[in-house]
Formats: C-alpha cells, sequence, structure tokens
C-alpha cells in the first residue's frame, strides 16, 4: 500500500499556493538564469575550443624592430640560443683589428715622418744650411721623393711586424676579457646557463600589422584604432560571420563586435589610415575574442579598438610603420600550463640570444598562455558562470532554510498528530521523508521547468550576452551533463541537507512530548526577562523572541539583498564616476608616445608646437602579492605593469615637488592606493625580458589616479636607465601636435584611453545592473514574504485570541509588524552599511588582481536608493501583510481546545 | 483460553516517578495485573492515579523506573526504540481524548494512514461503514463534528486490526450521546475484530460495559475485577 501521507504533498502545495508559486517562481527563474549560463558558456567554451584548432590559434607571438632575416627565423625555428660570447667576441675582435690597425697606420706614418725630417735637418746642418726655409723645402722634397718608399721599408722591418703582432694580440686579450666579464653578467640577466635548457622548435609564420586610425564616419576625426593584419590562412584565421575575406586592394573586414558597437554595417565605407576602404566582412580573429588593444589592458575595448583584415596589396597601400610581429607553432605541443610556462620560458633564451646575435632588438614577446585577447572571454564565461552559480546556491540555501523554519512550524502545530503517528508505530524515517518531500518536490519543480528554460529560452539570453560583448565565433548548442547536475543536483542536495538537518532534529523527541506539546529541547525554568518597557512594546518583543530563526533568515537575506543592491548600484555608479573624473586624470590632453626620436634623415623629431614637452618613459613590472580567490583571471598575472616617466624640470604637466637624488621617485595615487605605498618606502621594480631590477624610494605622491606610475626628474631618468643624453620617448601636450608626421607617433593617449575600460564595462554590464536592480527589488519583497507570511501563520491562534478580547486590527498589526519593520529597517541600514564596506574590499581584491586602478564608488543616490529598494519591498508586503492579519477569523482560537 | 492468552498482557511491579528531590511525584507505585487476549479492559481511577502514564507505558511511548510490561511473553524493556516502533507499528492502535486527524486528509485518508502500517488491515471501506462514515468519507476533519471526528480516529486505530486497541479518555470531550456512540464503536470492534481493548477513563459508568476493570489510585491499584454481568454501551446511563 502506498503511504497515504503522499497524499498530503498536492494538498499542501495547493492548499498554500502563493507560497509555493513565489518559491517555484524564483526557483525557476535561478536555476533557469543559471542553467542557461551554464549551456550557454559550455556552447561558448566548445565554439572557442574547435576553433583554435580549425582557426590556426597561435601558440605564442614575438616582435622585432625590424624585418627579421630569413637566418634569424631559421635560428628561432631551430630553437637553439645564439652563442653570444663568441658573436660578441668576434665583433669585439673586428672592432679592435679596425682600431689597432688605424693606430698602426698613424704610428708608422708619424715615425717615417719624423725620421724623414730628423735624418734632412742633420744633412742640411753638416753643410751649414740654417734658413728654416731652405730646410723645410729641402723637407718637403725628400718627402715626397722618399716617403712612401719609407713607408715600405718601415712595414717590412721585423721590427714593426712584431710590434704588429704583439699590438693585436694584446687588442684580442682585452677584448676577450671585456666580453667575458659583460658575459658573466649576461648569463646571469638572461639565466643562460640554465641547465635543464633544451631547443624548443618551432615554426613562424609572418604575422605583420599595422596601428591605424579608424575614422567610421569620415569627419577627419579618429573614431577609434584599427589594428590591420593581412589576410592569412597560415595563422590565427578569422571566422566570418557575415560578408566574406576582402578580395581588392580597397576592401576591408573588421572586427564583428566592433562594428557591432559602433555602427558600421557591411557595404559601408570607412578611412582607415587616412585610406577609403568598403567594409565587406564581419569576422572574429580566433586570437582577438576580446578586443585588447594591450596585453597590460585592464579592460578590452570594443568601441575605440579595432581588428581588420586587408589583403596584401591594400597592408602594403597604408603609411604608418609595419609592426613586424611573427606567430609561432610549437612543433610539439606542451601539454598543461605548466608545460607552456616552460616552453615559453625556454623559446624566449633563443629568441633573446638570436636576436642579439642577428642584430635585431626584440621588442615584444607573448605566449599564447598569457594572452589576454584570447584567454580573457573564455576565463570570463567561466567566471560568470561560476559567479552565478554561487548566487543561485546561496538564494536556494536562503529558501532552504525558509521551508525549514515553514516545516519547524508545522511540526510544532501538528505535534499531536505527529505524537499520535508516532504512538500508532509510524518511524521517524517514515515522518522525516513525510515532511523532506514538499521542498523537495518544489525543488524537483522548479529545477525541471528551470532546466527546460535554461535549455531553451535562458541558453539564447546567455549566449546573446556573450555574442554581445566578445568576438566569438560561431557557436551550435552543446548539451551538457554537467550543466544538469549544477543546476539540478546540487539544487536539491542543498534544500535535502538542509531541511533534513532541521527536521531530523526537530523529530529527535520522544511520540509522548510530542502527544504533550512539549517541544523544547531545553528546560528554560524562567521567562526571558524584558525590559520594564510598555505592555505593547513587551509584547513585540516576546514576538521577537519567539521568532528568532525567522528573524535570523530574514536578517541573512536583508544583508544579502543589500549587499547585491550595493553591487548593483555601485558597479555603475563607480564606472560613472571614474569616466567622470577622466580629464582630470590626464597629465595634459594628449601623450605622444613616438616610435623612435628620429625621422627617416636621421633629424630629431621635433615639433614647432610651444605647449609641447618632452618626457622619457619605458615600462617596468612590480611584484604583486597577491592570494585572492580570483588568482589566474583576467590579466591574471602576479605582476602590474608600471609605467616610468622621467619628467623635465619645471615640468607644466607633472609636477615633483622636490629636487630627488638618484633612486628617490615621486608615485601616482593611483600606485599608492593599490598598494598601500607611502612616502619612505621602497618600491622594487623589474624589467620583463630581463633580470633587471631597480629599487626606488619613494619621496612623494603625484596626484594622478589614471595609471599606476612612477615619476623622477629626466636626468635621474637617463642615468637610471642608461639612455643617451637628450633621448626622449614622446610629448606631453594640451594642444594637439601636427607637424609631426603620424608615422613616427606610436600612440597617442587622450581622455578616451583612460575611460576605455569603464566605457566597455558599462556596455557589458551597465544594461544587467538595472535588471539586477529591479531583480533584488523582486527578491526582497518576495524574502520578507515568505517569512512574515511564517510569523503571522505561527500566531494566528493568538491573534485570533487577540481579536476575540477585543484588540482592533490596526493595534493587532501593530503589535505583529512593527517588529518586522524595525527588524527590516535596522539591518536595511546595517546590511547596506556591511555592502558598502564589503565592496570597497571586494573591489579592491578583485583590482589587485587586475592592471590599472579605480575604487568602488557610491554616489548619495544610489546609497538612498539601494536603502528604499529594499523599503519599498517590504512596503508592499506591509499591505499584504495587514490584510493577512486582518482577514483571520476569530474563531481560529475556538477552533482547538486543546 | 491457554495460560498464555491470559496472561497476554503483564504487568509486573511497575514504577515511575516524575520530578527530583523535593518535587519528586511517584505515579505509579508497583502496579501488577494481567489482562487476557480479547478482553475490554477498563483502567478507572481520579485525576493524577496514574492511568494514562501507566497506558503510555504499555504503550512503549513512555518508560518505566522499574518493573515491566510483557505482550505475549515479550518484554517491552528489553526492546530498543526501533523495536518498539514496529512493535506499536503491528500491534498497536491508538485512540485519544483529543483525536489528532491531519488536517489536509480526508476522512478515508485519515483511516489509510493507520492501514498502511499493518500487513493485514482491515478493509477501509468495511471500516468506514462499521462506524457510519460513509456520508462523511471525502470530507476533511474541520467539517466534522468532534463524535465524528473521533470516529475518524478509531477508524484509524482499528482498521489496522491490531492486538491491543489503546483508549486515552475517548470521550472525554465529548458529549453524553456521541460518547454513547463510541464506546458502542469501540465495544463493537472488539466484539466484530477480537481486539484486546485497553481503555482509560474517569467515568465509572464505563465500567460495566466491561470485561475486566481495575481501579487505581495514587499510583497502585486498588480493585483488580472481572465483570460478569456486563451490559451494552448502548445500555449505560450516567
Amino acid at each position: 500500500m502506498k503511504n497515504p501521507l503522499i497524499k498530503r504533498i498536492p494538498k499542501e502545495l495547493v492548499g498554500d499556493w502563493q507560497k509555493y508559486l513565489v518559491i517555484v517562481v524564483f526557483m525557476v527563474l535561478m536555476i533557469g538564469f543559471v542553467s542557461g549560463m551554464s549551456v550557454g558558456r559550455d556552447s561558448m567554451l566548445a565554439a572557442i575550443n574547435t576553433g583554435k584548432i580549425t582557426l590556426k590559434l597561435e601558440d605564442g607571438s614575438f616582435e622585432f624592430k625590424n624585418k627579421a632575416s630569413e637566418e634569424l627565423i631559421g635560428a628561432i625555428e631551430k630553437g637553439d640560443m645564439a652563442d653570444v660570447r663568441e658573436y660578441l667576441i668576434n665583433k669585439g675582435y673586428e672592432e679592435a683589428d679596425e682600431e689597432v690597425a688605424k693606430a698602426i697606420d698613424e704610428e708608422l706614418e708619424k715615425q717615417v715622418t719624423e725620421g724623414i725630417e730628423t735624418a734632412v735637418r742633420a744633412q742640411c746642418e753638416a753643410y751649414g744650411i740654417t734658413d728654416e726655409d731652405m730646410i723645410q723645402s729641402q723637407i718637403d722634397t725628400f718627402m715626397e721623393e722618399n716617403y712612401e718608399d719609407a713607408l715600405e721599408e718601415a712595414r717590412n722591418s721585423d721590427e714593426f711586424k712584431e710590434a704588429v703582432s704583439d699590438a693585436y694580440k694584446e687588442a684580442h686579450e682585452e677584448v676577450v676579457k671585456a666580453v667575458d666579464e659583460k658575459w658573466d653578467e649576461t648569463v646571469e640577466e638572461y639565466n643562460l646557463d640554465d641547465p635543464d635548457f633544451s631547443p624548443v622548435k618551432v615554426t613562424v609564420y609572418e604575422h605583420f600589422f599595422k596601428n591605424e586610425d579608424e575614422d567610421f564616419d569620415k569627419d577627419g576625426v579618429k573614431d577609434a584604432a584599427v589594428r590591420v593584419f593581412k589576410s592569412t590562412d597560415e595563422v590565427d584565421k578569422a571566422s566570418f560571420n557575415e560578408g566574406r575575406a576582402p578580395e581588392k586592394d580597397n576592401e576591408i573586414a573588421i572586427d564583428r563586435m566592433h562594428a557591432s558597437n559602433v555602427g558600421i554595417k557591411i557595404g559601408d565605407t570607412i578611412l582607415v589610415g587616412g585610406k577609403e576602404f568598403e567594409v565587406v566582412g564581419l569576422l572574429s580573429y580566433i586570437n582577438y575574442t576580446s578586443l585588447h588593444e594591450n596585453n597590460n589592458d585592464l579592460m578590452f575595448d570594443a568601441f575605440g579598438f579595432n581588428v581588420a583584415m586587408v589583403t596584401p596589396e591594400g597592408f602594403d597601400s597604408l603609411r604608418t610603420r609595419t609592426h613586424y610581429s611573427y606567430a609561432y607553432f610549437y612543433d610539439v605541443k606542451p601539454s598543461g600550463k605548466v608545460a607552456q610556462a616552460d616552453y615559453a620560458d625556454k623559446f624566449l633564451k633563443a629568441l633573446i640570444t638570436q636576436s642579439v646575435v642577428f642584430d635585431n632588438d626584440l621588442e615584444d614577446f607573448l605566449p599564447e598562455c598569457y594572452r589576454q585577447a584570447s584567454n580573457f572571454a573564455p576565463s570570463d564565461v567561466e567566471g560568470d558562470a561560476a559567479g552565478t552559480e554561487i548566487l543561485c546556491y546561496i538564494l536556494i540555501a536562503v529558501i532552504a532554510f525558509i521551508f525549514a523554519i515553514t516545516i519547524s512550524n508545522t511540526i510544532d502545530k501538528e505535534a499531536s498528530v505527529i505524537g499520535t503517528m508516532r504512538a500508532s508505530g509510524y518511524t521517524k524515517g517514515e515522518l522525516i521523508f513525510h515532511y523532506l518531500s514538499t521542498p523537495v518536490v518544489v525543488t524537483l519543480i522548479g529545477a525541471a521547468i528551470g532546466n527546460i528554460l535554461g535549455y531553451t529560452w535562458f541558453k539564447e539570453v546567455a549566449v546573446n550576452i556573450y555574442f554581445e560583448t566578445y568576438s566569438l565565433p560561431n557557436c551550435g548548442v552543446v548539451w551538457s551533463p554537467v550543466a544538469l547536475v549544477k543546476t539540478t543536483v546540487i539544487p536539491l542536495s542543498l534544500m535535502f541537507l538542509i531541511n533534513l538537518f532541521v527536521i531530523v532534529r526537530k523529530l529527535q523527541l520522544s511520540p509522548l512530548k510530542f502527544l504533550r506539546h512539549d517541544l523544547r529541547r531545553t528546560k528554560r525554568t524562567k521567562a526571558r526577562r524584558i525590559p520594564a518597557w510598555s505592555f505593547m512594546n513587551r509584547f513585540r518583543l516576546r514576538i521577537l523572541f519567539q521568532n528568532i530563526p525567522n528573524y535570523a533568515i530574514l536578517i541573512f537575506g536583508i544583508v544579502f539583498v543589500e549587499v547585491m543592491l550595493c553591487f548593483a548600484f555601485g558597479l555603475p555608479d563607480s564606472l560613472n564616476h571614474y569616466g567622470d573624473r577622466a580629464p582630470d586624470m590626464l597629465f595634459a590632453k594628449y601623450q605622444y608616445m613616438l616610435a623612435g626620436t628620429k625621422d627617416d634623415d636621421g633629424n630629431e623629431l621635433v615639433t614647432a608646437n610651444e605647449d609641447a614637452e618632452k618626457f622619457n618613459s619605458t615600462s617596468l613590472l612590480y611584484e604583486k602579492n597577491v592570494t585572492s580567490f580570483i588568482k589566474g583571471r583576467g590579466s591574471g598575472g602576479t605582476t602590474e605593469a608600471v609605467t616610468v616617466y622621467g619628467i623635465e624640470d619645471g615640468s607644466k604637466y607633472v609636477v615633483i615637488g622636490a629636487e630627488l637624488n638618484d633612486g628617490e621617485v615621486y608615485i601616482s595615487s593611483a600606485f599608492k592606493d593599490k598598494f598601500g605605498f607611502d612616502t619612505g618606502d621602497k618600491i622594487t621594480l623589474s624589467e620583463e625580458f630581463a633580470n633587471k631590477s631597480y629599487e626606488f624610494t619613494v619621496s612623494g605622491i603625484v596626484d594622478y589616479e589614471g595609471g599606476i606610475a612612477v615619476f623622477m626628474p629626466n636626468d635621474n631618468f637617463i642615468s637610471v636607465f642608461d639612455k643617451k643624453e637628450g633621448s626622449f620617448t614622446g610629448y606631453f601636450s594640451n594642444e594637439e601636435i601636427t607637424d609631426i608626421d603620424e608615422k613616427y607617433i606610436a600612440t597617442v593617449i587622450d581622455k578616451d584611453d583612460i575611460v576605455k575600460v569603464t566605457t566597455q564595462l558599462m556596455h557589458s554590464m551597465g544594461g544587467f545592473m538595472v535588471v539586477a536592480q529591479y531583480v533584488l527589488l523582486v527578491l526582497s519583497a518576495a524574502l520578507i514574504f515568505l517569512l512574515t507570511k511564517i510569523i503571522i501563520e505561527r500566531n494566528e491562534h493568538s491573534i485570533s485570541m487577540v481579536k476575540i478580547l477585543g484588540f482592533k486590527n490596526s493595534e493587532i498589526s501593530a503589535l505583529y509588524m512593527i517588529p518586522t519593520a524595525f527588524i527590516v529597517l535596522l539591518f536595511t541600514l546595517l546590511g547596506f552599511g556591511a555592502g558598502y564596506v564589503i565592496l570597497i574590499y571586494v573591489f579592491r581584491a578583485f583590482m589587485l588582481q587586475m592592471d590599472g586602478w579605480f575604487t568602488f564608488y557610491m554616489s548619495t543616490k544610489s546609497m538612498a536608493m539601494s536603502i528604499v529598494y529594499m523599503l519599498v519591498g517590504y512596503a508592499a508586503v506591509s499591505v499584504i501583510d495587514f490584510i493577512r492579519i486582518k482577514k483571520i477569523p476569530m474563531d481560529e482560537a475556538l477552533k482547538n481546545v486543546e | 483460553m491457554s495460560e498464555e492468552e491470559k496472561k497476554f498482557l503483564e504487568i509486573h511491579d511497575l514504577r515511575k516517578s516524575f520530578g527530583t528531590g523535593e518535587a519528586k511525584q511517584d505515579v505509579l507505585r508497583g502496579m501488577d495485573f494481567t489482562v487476557s487476549k480479547g478482553e475490554f479492559c477498563v483502567l478507572l481511577g481520579p485525576s493524577g492515579s496514574g492511568k494514562s502514564t501507566l497506558l503510555n507505558i504499555i504503550g512503549g511511548i513512555d518508560t518505566p523506573d522499574s518493573g515491566y510490561v510483557s505482550i505475549n511473553g515479550d518484554k517491552l524493556k528489553d526492546m530498543d526504540e526501533k523495536a518498539l516502533t514496529m512493535y506499536r507499528r503491528k500491534h498497536l492502535g491508538y485512540v485519544f481524548q483529543m483525536y489528532n486527524l491531519i488536517p489536509n486528509l480526508n476522512v478515508k485518508e485519515n483511516i489509510e494512514v493507520g492501514a498502511y502500517l499493518s500487513d493485514h488491515p482491515l478493509n477501509v471501506d468495511d471500516v468506514i461503514s462499521t462506524l457510519g462514515l460513509e456520508d462523511h468519507k471525502y470530507k476533511y476533519p474541520n467539517q466534522l463534528s468532534g463524535g465524528q471526528q473521533q470516529r475518524v480516529s478509531i477508524g484509524r486505530a482499528v482498521v489496522k486490526n491490531p492486538d491491543i486497541l489503546m483508549c486515552d479518555e475517548p470521550t472525554g470531550a465529548l458529549d453524553y450521546k456521541t460518547s454513547k456512540e463510541i464506546l458502542g464503536l469501540i465495544e463493537n470492534c472488539n466484539q466484530k475484530f477480537g481486539n484486546t481493548v485497553i481503555m482509560v477513563t474517569h467515568n465509572e459508568a464505563i465500567r460495566y460495559m466491561a470485561d475486566h476493570v481495575i481501579k487505581l489510585r495514587d499510583g497502585v491499584v486498588r480493585h483488580n475485577d472481572i465483570n460478569d454481568k456486563k451490559i451494552p454501551a448502548s445500555e449505560l446511563e450516567w
């Protein structure tokens, strides 16, 4: 026979349908969203992983200052380290030989000349010639007739040959000595004597690009930066979402995300590097799934940055300098992150040494595993899914506790029935199973509907969110069993375990105790002492004490929702606040970074612009001390890129207060805030591709929040970084510089560069935050609704009784609703405070993982709104509560006369 | 009747007290008696005489301080909690003064709650018919009068066809007429299904319908009488 108690479950669900409807709707939305995110994520990741193979994602790339010779590429492909010592010795010999030969020639000529002059003077003296003019004439005549012969004779003398040989030997010894001294430093610098080094063979492909200005509305003003590649089939291919690859030299295919963001369509014409191109395709490059212009960028920038494909002829027609970038594939693929790092380390040694011996400069090296533009999207997609899962589980746990309280109250109410059933022979297990059934059934219903919606509607939402954010290759739906487990088994387990714990604890008591309604676990002999307040207030206090578990859950829910509200209001505020202050964050309206300091003719790049001021800069790394939970995400490194500036004396753009000694620097306020440095602290910065580090002492702070930067006088910069006197890397200027050809300008940093992070974040998350604010409003109302419902139901009997005694509905409502109102108000304020503080720390922890810095900010209006939203939710529920109390009949108290 | 059947329920030197020190109250102070199988036994006594405590101990939901209860030769004190649950499940039916019905199950379903526990339950519809509840079988407890609710509670107890039907003041909350009806039903069940009935009551009149009357006072058995002249419940007067 089927357990007749099962028949209670549908009746229970129907009997209290409002409560269960609220719960089921919430579960459906949460589980559906998580399920959709999981399926969306798995589909995206599958598309990216397939794309890595089919679209030939590089294993890494490097860039040389000059085009690499075939011999250099050949050497790099073999993966061997070059013998830099031999190269340096040979080079030293050559230079030394040249100098020795020159010195010998000069000395020989001097000695022969002096010999002839001495001989002629002696002869003149013998003939009694004293007239200096005559003597000089004799010397000139003799010199003219015999100089060459004398020189030849001297060269052939054994004495001379011996002297020459000694000179060369000595010079070579000097060279070897000098190289050996330098060599030890070099070995240490590049860790070249690594005994574990083994060649990493690679295949190298040219992957040249040009950084151009994009002007899509053709108004003569730069709208974005665009990185233009030649069409290729060999490496880092593009997936075309629309249109085709360019075939003519005036055709271009551009990133689809950028096109969508700025409103470029197929058939439009845009200006790239001043040249008109017709857009024929919208693509996503497998190595640019997120549009990070630089690998150190905090955030990608699908508005201000674009990648594009043109034909080789179209590429050659662009005027700016070519970046000699090369992509490579390992011949044997490393498996796992450790092996990838090891390969990259070995390959870098080969790259550095070969570039030295082939007289080229390595400008950039980026293994794919560290590449933001191809790793950010998958890591973000995974992070988002994990984040939503955690939020979902927290809310399921809250609902599970609400269920647990409801069941606990039901058990109290049904104590005598339970006692009777236990006395009649029902086992504890049967009753536990029975009381567990409702939450489990509700969760199952929520999970079933949620998953159906997740795999259909929410999946589309999630995929669209990602497609609207990243330049992802086309993808199909991947049916993920893991998603099903996460959205069914975990919520079910949470619900099961939390309720099991509460029910088992509750049903521990003996049948007799149930029959006697004696459900206290501890023997409290006296009533809780409360202050001598007015009767009504003491009554309210008793209600508070009676419902401590309910209020505990309510408090947790309120604090949780408040933290989320702080985030939903605070994130857009922080981004807007940062954006608003961006113009003040620049040293100058324009910061020109030059590609070199001389033009093609060897002349220094100068400007007539009187506003312009030279500066020097270089990029170093600061070793972060990170232990945070989000390690590995985003730029994810353990190092922070720091820009070091050399500032001219009396600069009008950057004010460095006192005169500084070598090793003393000013740091930006962002650097100070992010890592907590202050005056007198020491900072160690190191070079990226060299084992070279610098220690500086902080002597002051420059009020600059736009980046992590260090400032020192230009003279100090030149001496610290061993630069040539008078060298510089760019100009600060408040006026646009128009008299330097743009091909010499590497980048211009202006307001848009500072705000691109926040613009992109606002685009990706701004809309979502507004939705989140409303969802949280509903969530807070639902939570308060469920919990106050329990409180009122638990007190139905008493409410009915006080009605009989003559209390008015308004008085009863004031009795039962004021404690809740007090708790809601108090903990909304405390929750807001907690949320605000928590988010400051969370932001900080998050930003410590990323490059760059901005802090959490909330406007007064947002602070008020995050409190008002919660109170609006409560106000709505209060009305329902009042109606509930009003509807409780007086005979409720007369029904059970036990 | 065999000796075993005569000693179907054996109570031996049963003692039980509550509280400690000065507050200690001896509720059962050495009780001894036996009940035969199929007997209708009434435990009579005023408030505080220990009759409900005794019933709870016989029902295995309370334990004595000393002495024992044996049913069909099995001593309850030798049973662990699980065994006691199985004992109640297989052998006992309970009827309380308050009906303790499950509010959101209808009459039939409430009776099925009892039937579910038994390996050889009676037919639920027969029980409903015996209890005169045909017209109410799809009603919820709150749609029934007190007497009707108590009938359902009796139905829930007898449907499992228990060896012993334990009734704790089953008419305590009912009026005279309804009480007689309920007593009649219990009598009917006793005769029809052969269950041993142990009924706790303070209503002296009920003794006349019993086979065996045990009068308790201050925790001891004052009278232990076999009633040779029992009368039907319908003829009881008080």
